[in-house]
């Protein structure tokens, strides 16, 4: 199992309001190549920030200490051609002026030296892998014209446009029905295995996070919780806090929080 | 009698020229004191049934009769002490409130609007809402976004039973929470419900939380009602295509690694 990304005591800072506030601290976890791996945690722990550290996405104004090492051979990966990125909100990272097929395309040229019309055949077979209905159509469509799930597969198109070795997930389905949202999931689950990529899979949904994801790392406050198998971390959490998480999950087979009995009386 | 009595109710939306029908054909009931949930995937018409029922938006067609009367009739001042008897909490409070309101004055307008309370008596009130929702009262000097978001839905929910509402109207209310607060907050809405019997009409995408939490549920699917009942029965074998394909999609915690397929 060899390491795509090392990361070694990363410690991200931002300022806010003129204070230096900690989002990561002390850091140290390794990407497996090839592996599916979820970063959870709620809101303010850090998981985003893991993600956008690993992208090279961070603001210019956060402090950054640590490093992010990429031990396999070759150049420091560059973000849109070894780093494919879905965010949240596809209506926020598509281009609304842009047709769907052209914000494909660019990828696929500016990273594959494609020409144009290279470019827009690539685009067309990667919305027909990613299940568009009517590929032909949708390469002239604009976003708007979309729904919220298929404007999120022409995203995931475009982010593997150019066959990226690592594929990062930022809360890619929490703005989505859970229809549409296990729809997406096992996309990115059958892409991730057709092309051999590495998964990076960021959420607060721990359940979400065991149907696609072979090892956990939970976050808090900034911090790594603990890191391990999806099996490990569900069934023998070592922490409290992973046990707290697991127990808020409400599930279809959950007791009922309701008494009944009490309610007519 | 029931508490609101939701008899074909009807809305249609003129979208680019084509009219979409959000709300078909809906009737349901909800008793004293309970929770009807409504789930659905995006764009069943679940918020809509909210705003419709709330007299926040004006249907096409339907009857709405709440505490006895036809609520889509009144008017005026009759209207407005109505309102008082239902109430509504949001997914994202920071988008209900006012963003440069103080907690105090969130808590403040409902007392002094419905006429409940005497300026002098407020403070007092406002410390006994912040206590009953588990909030401490020298939170209410603060502004509405210096605090937490549980804090911010506590704060929803003490505007919402301010005027002792016998029906609160939840959408998507727990839907945006950390799942720690999450439970807190759903405990504090059953605490209420027993205290005070106030009925919710709890709107939910997430099945696992209506299946705790609610007595009854109807599952809409393009606007109409697909299948409703008992919501456990409902839940665990759904007769409905929409209540099958909603049950199939819900996360579940799984303890081995499935192989990419």
């Amino acid at each position: 199992m060899s390491a795509l990304a090392s990361i070694h005591d990363l410690t991200v800072t931002y300022r806010r309001d003129g204070n230096a506030v900690a989002a990561l601290r002390n850091i140290s976890l390794d990407i497996v190549a090839g592996e599916r791996l979820a970063v959870i945690g709620e809101s303010g722990s850090g998981k985003s920030t893991l993600a956008l550290a690993i992208a090279g996405l961070l603001p210019a104004s956060s402090a950054v200490d640590g490093r992010i090492e990429w031990p396999g051979p070759g150049q420091p990966p560059l973000l849109g051609r070894d780093i494919g990125f879905v965010f949240q909100d596809p209506s926020v990272s598509l281009d609304p002026v842009m047709t769907v097929g052209k914000q494909i395309a660019e990828v696929a040229r500016t990273h594959l030296g494609l020409t144009w019309s290279q470019a827009y055949a690539k685009a067309k077979t990667l919305l027909e892998r990613v299940r568009l209905p009517d590929p032909d159509s949708a390469l002239h469509a604009f976003p708007h014209q979309l729904s919220g799930g298929q404007k999120q597969r022409v995203a995931i198109a475009a982010a593997i446009a150019a066959g990226p070795k690592l594929l990062i997930a930022d809360e890619a389905t929490s703005a989505l029905d859970t229809i549409v949202q296990a729809e997406i999931v096992a996309l990115i689950r059958r892409l991730v295995a057709e092309d051999g990529m590495t998964l990076l899979f960021i959420s607060h949904d721990i359940a979400l996070a065991t149907e696609l994801a072979e090892r956990i790392a939970v976050f808090r406050h900034g911090q790594l919780v603990e890191l391990g198998t999806t099996a490990r971390i569900v069934g023998a959490p070592a922490q409290a806090y992973t046990r707290t998480l697991l127990d808020a999950h409400i599930g279809l087979d959950a007791a009922p929080l309701l008494n009944r009995s009490g309610l007519h009386a | 009698m029931s508490l609101l009595t939701v008899s074909n109710l009807t809305k249609r939306y003129r979208r680019g020229g084509k009219v979409v029908t959000a709300v078909d054909d809906v009737s349901f009931h909800i008793e004293p004191g309970e929770t009807l949930a409504l789930a659905g995937p995006s764009g069943s018409g679940k918020s809509t049934i909210a705003g419709l029922v709330l007299r926040l938006i004006e249907p096409d067609a339907g009857r709405i009769e709440f505490e006895g009367d036809d609520f889509l009739a009144l008017r005026g001042a009759k209207l407005r002490a109505r309102r008082a008897r239902l109430q509504m909490v949001f997914q994202d409070p920071l988008a209900a409130f006012n963003p440069r309101a103080t907690v105090a004055r969130v808590l403040d307008d409902p007392l002094r609007i419905h006429g409940i309370a005497s300026r002098a008596e407020r403070p007092r009130r406002i410390a006994a809402l912040l206590e009953r929702v588990g909030l401490a009262a020298d939170l209410a000097p603060r502004a509405i976004h210096e605090i937490s978001g549980g804090q911010r839905q506590r704060v929803a929910i003490a505007r919402a039973i301010a005027t002792g509402p016998s029906l609160i109207v939840l959408d998507e209310a727990v839907s945006a929470l950390d799942v720690s607060v999450r439970g807190q907050i759903l405990d504090l809405l059953l605490d209420l419900q027993s205290q005070e019997r106030i009925a919710y009409l709890f709107i939910s995408h997430d099945l696992g939380v209506v299946r705790a939490l609610a007595r009854r549920v109807i599952l809409l699917d393009a606007g109409r009602i697909a299948e409703s009942g008992d919501a456990r029965a409902v839940i665990d074998a759904p007769q409905s295509a929409i209540g099958r394909a909603l049950v199939a999609a819900a996360p579940r915690l799984k303890r081995t690694t499935q192989d990419a397929s």
